[in-house]
């Protein structure tokens, strides 16, 4: 018996002849569960990055997805919203996760847009590294702006003139993918655009 | 090198198995303990290779093994594949690379001199089960209480566990709800006022000192291992317990071999019933602890009422039936089957009474909406299934809307209807089933209602 991920009620979908020929995939959650988020479907427009496209709003449903994926560590969660990130990246190239620092990955064990990533059955290139440890949450705006880089490129890697596309899991203050594009924009790239999947505020 | 036990890590290990990096001590004081050979490593999940070679992972926490609720990854912290159990994962995730750590170093001893403060009077029929109790205990077996609601089952537990604890015994009162729990907690704690007692359910911080009463969800049990000498189950036939194997385990792998497992309830399953019959340890109290009979449930047909309710439409009856209640200040309860359709129903409500509110198990409100409701803030409150056992409300006057749904077995009947008349002041009180069609379990609960009113009257 299948249960949804969320809330572990039984789901009763009979499968379509599109999921026994593995053309659909099964659906891991609940209708009520999956009616609990709200879709966000932002699209920002600017000059560093040239659009930022949030699918979700950072509402109580999302707060405790984040909980239970992140901090309870339950990595199947992963697969939740497979489906609305291959809307919006599936067959699209050169998508660059934004890298978690590797001791906090350890602790994690898993690195959660990487894990987003895999379960929508996206590639994707490792381009980037973390330099700065420090929680984001503690510092204010400012200085986190003043902040000296928090990545840099991977050792021997080219980026080329194209497009590329930085996929994090929460948008709050954009300072992230600020940081991240500009070391790619300087490396050469021609365009830099984000995915998040979470709009905070 | 260490030379001596830190006494304070022994209390709280001892008798639990705990995710190593969850627990409130020191990294080095665990090290030396367990070089010292007093504390013992255990993987979080094992994998064996059975059933034809298939993996087979079991956890060693809440001993789940339903592969289903196990999710395989690539693991950061072991370099590799891992899996790690979903069933208890609310409680700190355990995987296969997690270290669980366990207390094999010296016992905990408890102390036998103990105070019991309780001095409220028992039926014969509840001093008879008291006392039946007490000698299962003698003889290590266990026993099934089968009291209706209103029969005073707590009281009927003092005694036999205050003799418990003078013979310096461990014991935990188990209950499948929290609600259980937090309304047992300030009764136990004012009946034996020098036993540390420690109540446990999700978001509870367990205190260091040594516990040797301790009132626990079924689900906190996962954190235990051969702990009790004896276990009281309280409303054993209660969801989640019933429908999961493994808190079933649970309760098992938390009582000490040998140790007596005891079943409280007012709706016992047939098979625990079986099974209490075959060790001739069974009390039954088919009789309300003030004597009156258990109000009987009467039948009102209430047609399509999910229809009416989605055209934003309250049907007269259930009109009616709440203006009574306003008008003669009782206080109300009206059971639901699903939250959709309560929620969609509320605002209806309101319009009669802006007041009324209602309540489920996700909601945060839920304890201050019954205070309320005790207190007469609130007139009445719509709710799921959620309030049928373990609140008292004096003068409460009780419904359910769909009787006939599935969700409302027998046994849930029998307990919303225990709801009624609870308060010697107030002995009796309306149970109304409003169906769409009467259903079998509601038959089978009237027939109930009405039996052990029959067996209790000749007593
Ligand atoms: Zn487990
Ligand atoms: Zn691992």
């Amino acid at each position: 018996m299948k249960e949804c991920l969320l809330c572990a009620t039984s789901l009763e979908t009979l499968p379509s002849w599109k999921s026994l020929v593995g053309m659909e995939e099964q659906e891991v959650i609940c209708e009520r569960c999956s009616n609990s988020f709200e879709r966000a479907d932002i699209k920002e427009e600017g000059t560093t990055l040239a659009s930022i496209t949030s699918l979700f709003m950072y509402n109580d449903a999302m707060k405790d997805y984040l909980h239970q994926f992140k901090f309870l560590q339950d990595i199947a969660l992963a697969k939740v919203f497979r489906k609305e990130l291959n809307g919006v990246l599936k067959g699209k190239t050169n998508i660059v996760p934004i890298p978690m620092h590797p001791e906090k990955k350890l602790a994690r064990t898993f690195a959660q847009v990487e894990a987003l990533l895999d379960a929508a059955n996206i590639p994707y290139l490792n381009v980037l590294e973390k330099l700065d440890t420090g929680a984001m949450g503690e510092k204010t705006r400012r200085e986190r702006l003043e902040m000296k880089p928090l990545f840099t490129l991977k050792q021997e890697i080219q980026i080329q003139p194209e497009t590329y596309i930085l996929v994090d899991d929460i948008y709050t203050t954009g300072t992230t993918l600020q940081h991240a594009a500009k070391i790619l924009k300087e490396a050469g790239a021609l365009r830099v655009e984000a995915v998040t999947l979470i709009r905070a505020k | 090198m260490m030379k001596d036990t830190d006494f304070t890590l022994r209390d709280f290990l001892a008798g639990r198995i705990w995710h190593r990096e969850h627990i409130p001590f020191d990294t080095e004081i665990i090290d030396a303990h367990i070089k010292a050979g007093h504390i013992k490593v255990i993987s979080g999940v094992t994998k064996t290779s059975k059933y034809f070679q298939q993996t087979h992972y079991f956890c060693r926490r809440c001993e789940n093994e339903e592969q289903a609720r196990f999710t395989t990854f690539q693991c950061a912290k072991c370099d590799g594949p891992c899996a790690y159990c979903r069933q208890c994962l609310k409680m700190g995730r355990v995987s296969v690379c997690t270290e669980l750590i366990a207390w094999i170093g010296e016992d905990l001893v408890f102390a036998n001199d103990h105070q019991i403060a309780w001095q409220g009077n028992l039926t014969p029929l509840q001093k008879k089960a008291s006392a039946e109790l007490i000698e299962s205990n003698h003889q290590k077996k266990s026993h099934l209480i089968y009291a209706v609601c209103g029969a005073g089952k707590t009281e009927i537990l003092f005694e036999p566990i205050y003799e418990l604890l003078k013979d310096g015994k461990r014991i935990c009162l188990a209950a499948p709800r929290v609600d259980v729990i937090l309304e047992l907690e300030p009764r136990l704690k004012a009946a034996f006022p020098e036993t540390p007692i420690d109540a446990l359910y999700g978001g509870a911080k367990p205190s260091l000192a040594p516990a040797q009463l301790i009132l626990a969800t079924t689900h906190q049990l996962y954190r235990f291992q051969e702990a009790f000498d004896v276990i009281f189950v309280d409303e054993a036939d209660a969801f989640p317990y019933t429908a999961d194997g493994t808190l079933k385990r649970a309760v098992k792998k938390a009582a000490k071999k040998d140790a007596p497992i005891h079943f409280v309830t007012a709706t016992p399953s047939k098979q625990l019933i079986v099974e209490a019959n075959k060790q001739g340890a069974i009390s039954s109290i088919p009789r309300r602890f003030h004597g009156h009979p258990l109000p009987v449930p009467r039948y009102e047909s209430l047609w399509n009422y999910k229809q009416k309710f989605e055209k934003g439409k309250l049907p007269p009856k259930l009109v009616n039936w709440v203006r009574e209640r306003l008008d003669h200040q009782q206080p109300f309860l009206i059971f639901f089957h699903h939250i959709e359709l309560m929620e969609k129903a509320l605002p209806i409500f309101q319009t009669i009474d802006e007041r009324i509110q209602s309540v489920h198990a996700a909601h945060e409100n839920r304890k201050a909406h019954v205070l309320a409701l005790r207190n007469n803030e609130v007139p009445g409150l719509l709710t799921t299934t959620i309030l049928e056992r373990g609140i008292t409300i004096p003068n409460v006057q009780v419904a359910v809307v769909g009787a006939e749904q599935q969700i409302f077995t027998k046994g849930a009947l029998v307990q919303i209807g225990g709801r009624v008349g609870r308060a010697v002041t107030y002995p009796d009180g309306d149970f109304v089933l409003f169906h769409h069609g009467i259903s079998n379990a509601m038959d089978d609960a009237r027939k109930e209602i009405v039996n052990l009113n029959k067996k209790g009257g000749k007593l």
